[in-house]
């Protein structure tokens, strides 16, 4: 009893680690009318009208799904929402399309090369649509038995009982089963379809027998009937798998060499080939269709000159999804050579791509966006403060504002107040400094730190 | 299972057979025209068809999975990472067998009393139909066999015993297929070998 108890627990620890607030979790889409113009407060995105435009342009090019390889560079200040436009980019587009996100330093690994990451990345982009006859369980949710070992190591052990108008079993779930149940927040009552190969949850709603269960039930709730006949059928289903995840299955080295490769690794580029010839000929039997995605490589600056001229070369593939990258460097040295450019990208990439700038904001819209994140946050703020703390930003920066927020509206809790006043926000202020503070102070008492090395004022070197 | 339109001996007789015979069982493996792949093993002292397996083609995961028709299931590894959700292992589970006369299907771990059980022959549904009165269990049993001879299940042929934590639920082999189970294995006996003797593992 009490161990089912710490199950209980620990499920809901897990549930709440999900919804987490983010840097960019205020964000649910583009914010475009029908007619792709922008609006100007929509979808938790606020200015930039013209980058927005452009990217419901791309957005339109990534949907018709005609167009392979473009490249599209978002330029601009840090600061003015790059890494939100793609990010809303994301959200646009649904989860049918696959989304690659990555930052630009996460190539560098000792476990696989430079252009190994990036293949894997540019194949974590492309979709591919394939009907298949499948085995599926399809039954309401009887209980739900997750139990994990009581010394704390090892794996959850779990148990399924499903049901439907005819029959009842109980399955043993899996490790990865167990956390995808946990994530749906499958609980008894539900009835839901899993696909057997790939331990796919759906949920279609929560049986007519469980309507009374509670006097107070979500709108969204949806109510079926508990499934007849067999639990276990066969049926055609549409799996959407990225190449990269069928990459990752057919290379799987079997008997004991499993023991020595790690979970990725480097793929062999025989299986690369075989695949796409594979997926090549589905297509043209109808059986499979190509869904090309997108691949966000943020701080693209930090890649090198080998990964550029690799790029070059990968966008010319048919089977190349589209890159956006963003970057907020000027003209800067190009990582792994002398030479500058703009960007510190190559101008023969450069040449390549269509280039998205983003502007600052203006105060107005900063305020709104401190506004949204105040809401996001959870946070109730004067107006006073508000326009106290966009003083602050047009002065500072938007993220060093945006990081009052929570910090003042602890302080504010703290006096048990009700909503942030202006004089929370000034004592966050004083408690934090900014970048420019910080420098000034740094300045003033040098003498006093360690390693003081003033006379000589070296260069930040970041490539 | 596997629904045969066409007609089941000239798509045996036209498929790329490969033979190998081991002690009294003879195995032969069929490529069939349509791209499937299907083994049979025969025991050659009964002169019965002991096992049939179907090759499962995925294309997502690369194929290595059999789909039995006959015979006792392969036995499973031990649980492995690789798991993501199965039957327990004290859940009903379905096997078949031929035998001389009849078709006989087993459904083990069923600690019911055989009064629970109602197993009838749906002729729209081409299927046999076991449920429990309790509503613990039901599985629609289909019969290839029939289907390959054009025949409909008949509930006549039908009989059902309980005993051991087993339901075994036989049916009595019709005419038609008992023809073309021989012309099947005629053929089957005409195949040469290719391991006549030789490849046994003999150690000193």
């Amino acid at each position: 009893m009490a161990a089912a108890a710490a199950a209980k627990v620990q499920e809901v620890r897990e549930i709440t680690r999900i919804e987490r607030i983010g840097a960019h979790s205020h964000i649910r889409g583009l914010g475009l009318d029908d007619s792709l113009e922008a609006r100007q407060v929509s979808q938790g995105m606020v200015g930039q009208l013209s980058a927005r435009r452009a990217v419901g342009i791309v957005l339109q090019m990534v949907r018709e799904g005609r167009i392979a390889g473009r490249a599209v560079l978002l330029a601009g200040q840090p600061g003015t929402g790059k890494t939100a436009i793609a990010t809303a980019l994301a959200a646009a587009l649904g989860i049918d399309t696959p989304f690659t996100s990555m930052a630009g330093s996460e190539i560098y690994s000792l476990e696989m090369g430079k252009t190994e990451a990036l293949t894997q990345a540019i194949r974590k982009s492309i979709g591919v649509r394939i009907k298949e006859e499948s085995e599926i369980i399809e039954g309401e949710v009887v209980e739900v038995q997750i139990e994990r070992p009581a010394t704390g190591v090892g794996s959850k052990v779990g148990k399924l009982i499903l049901k439907t108008t005819d029959m009842e079993t109980v399955y043993d779930l899996g490790g990865k089963m167990i956390d995808s149940i946990m994530k749906e927040k499958v609980q008894a009552g539900d009835v839901i379809t899993i696909d057997k190969a790939t331990g796919k949850i759906s949920r279609l709603g929560r049986s007519f027998t469980r309507a009374r269960d509670y006097d107070a039930t979500g709108q969204q709730t949806r109510f079926v009937q508990c499934p007849e006949g067999e639990l276990q059928k066969r049926k055609e289903v549409v799996h959407t798998v990225t190449l990269h995840e069928i990459d990752v299955i057919n290379s799987r080295t079997h008997g004991f060499l499993a023991l020595f490769s790690g979970d990725t690794g480097e793929i062999k580029a025989e299986v690369r080939e075989q695949i796409n010839g594979k997926v090549a000929e589905w297509r043209e039997e109808g059986k499979a269709e190509i869904i090309p995605g997108v691949l966000f490589i943020d701080e693209v600056h930090m890649l090198d000159i080998e990964c550029f001229s690799f790029l070059n070369r990968a966008l010319e593939n048919e089977m190349s999804p589209i890159v956006i990258m963003a970057t907020n460097r000027g003209i800067t040295r190009i990582r792994g050579t002398n030479y500058k450019s703009p960007h510190g990208i190559p101008l023969d990439l450069l040449d390549r791509m269509i280039i998205v700038p983003t502007v600052p904001y203006n105060e107005k819209e900063l305020k709104e966006i401190l506004s949204i994140r105040c809401e996001e946050e959870d946070c109730q703020m004067s107006d006073d403060a508000l326009v106290v703390l966009t003083r602050i930003c047009t002065e500072t920066s938007l993220r060093y504002a945006i990081q009052l927020i929570t910090t003042s509206s602890l302080i504010a809790r703290k006096r048990k107040a009700v909503e942030v006043g202006v004089e929370d926000v000034k004592r966050a202020y004083t408690l934090f400094l900014d970048e420019a503070r910080s420098i000034q102070y740094l300045r003033e008492y040098q003498k006093e730190f360690m390693f003081d090395e003033t006379d000589e004022p070296a260069e930040m070197d970041v490539s | 299972m596997l629904i045969m339109e066409k007609d089941w001996i000239t798509l045996l007789k036209n498929a790329k057979k490969t033979c190998i015979s081991q002690n009294n069982l003879r195995k032969v493996h069929y490529e069939l025209e349509d791209g499937q792949e299907m083994v049979e093993e025969y025991n050659m002292d009964t002169e019965v068809l002991t096992r049939r397996a179907w090759r499962k083609k995925s294309k997502i995961k690369s194929n290595d999975e059999w789909d039995i028709e006959i015979g006792d299931p392969e036995p499973k590894l031990a649980e492995n990472e690789s798991l993501i959700i199965q039957e327990n292992s004290n859940q009903p589970f379905i096997t078949k067998r031929i035998t001389k006369k009849n078709i006989e299907w087993r459904i083990r771990n069923l600690s019911y009393p055989i009064e629970t059980y109602n197993v009838t022959a749906d002729s729209t549904k081409n299927k046999i139909i076991v449920s429990t009165s309790n509503k613990k269990y039901y599985k629609e049993i289909s019969i290839p066999e029939l289907k390959r001879v054009n025949l409909l299940p008949e509930q006549s042929s039908l009989c059902i015993s309980h005993k051991f934590n087993t339901l075994i639920i036989t049916y009595k082999k019709p005419n038609k297929f008992l023809e073309l189970e021989n012309i099947i294995f005629e053929e089957v006996k005409k195949l040469v070998p290719k391991n006549d003797g030789v490849g046994d593992c003999k150690q000193s």
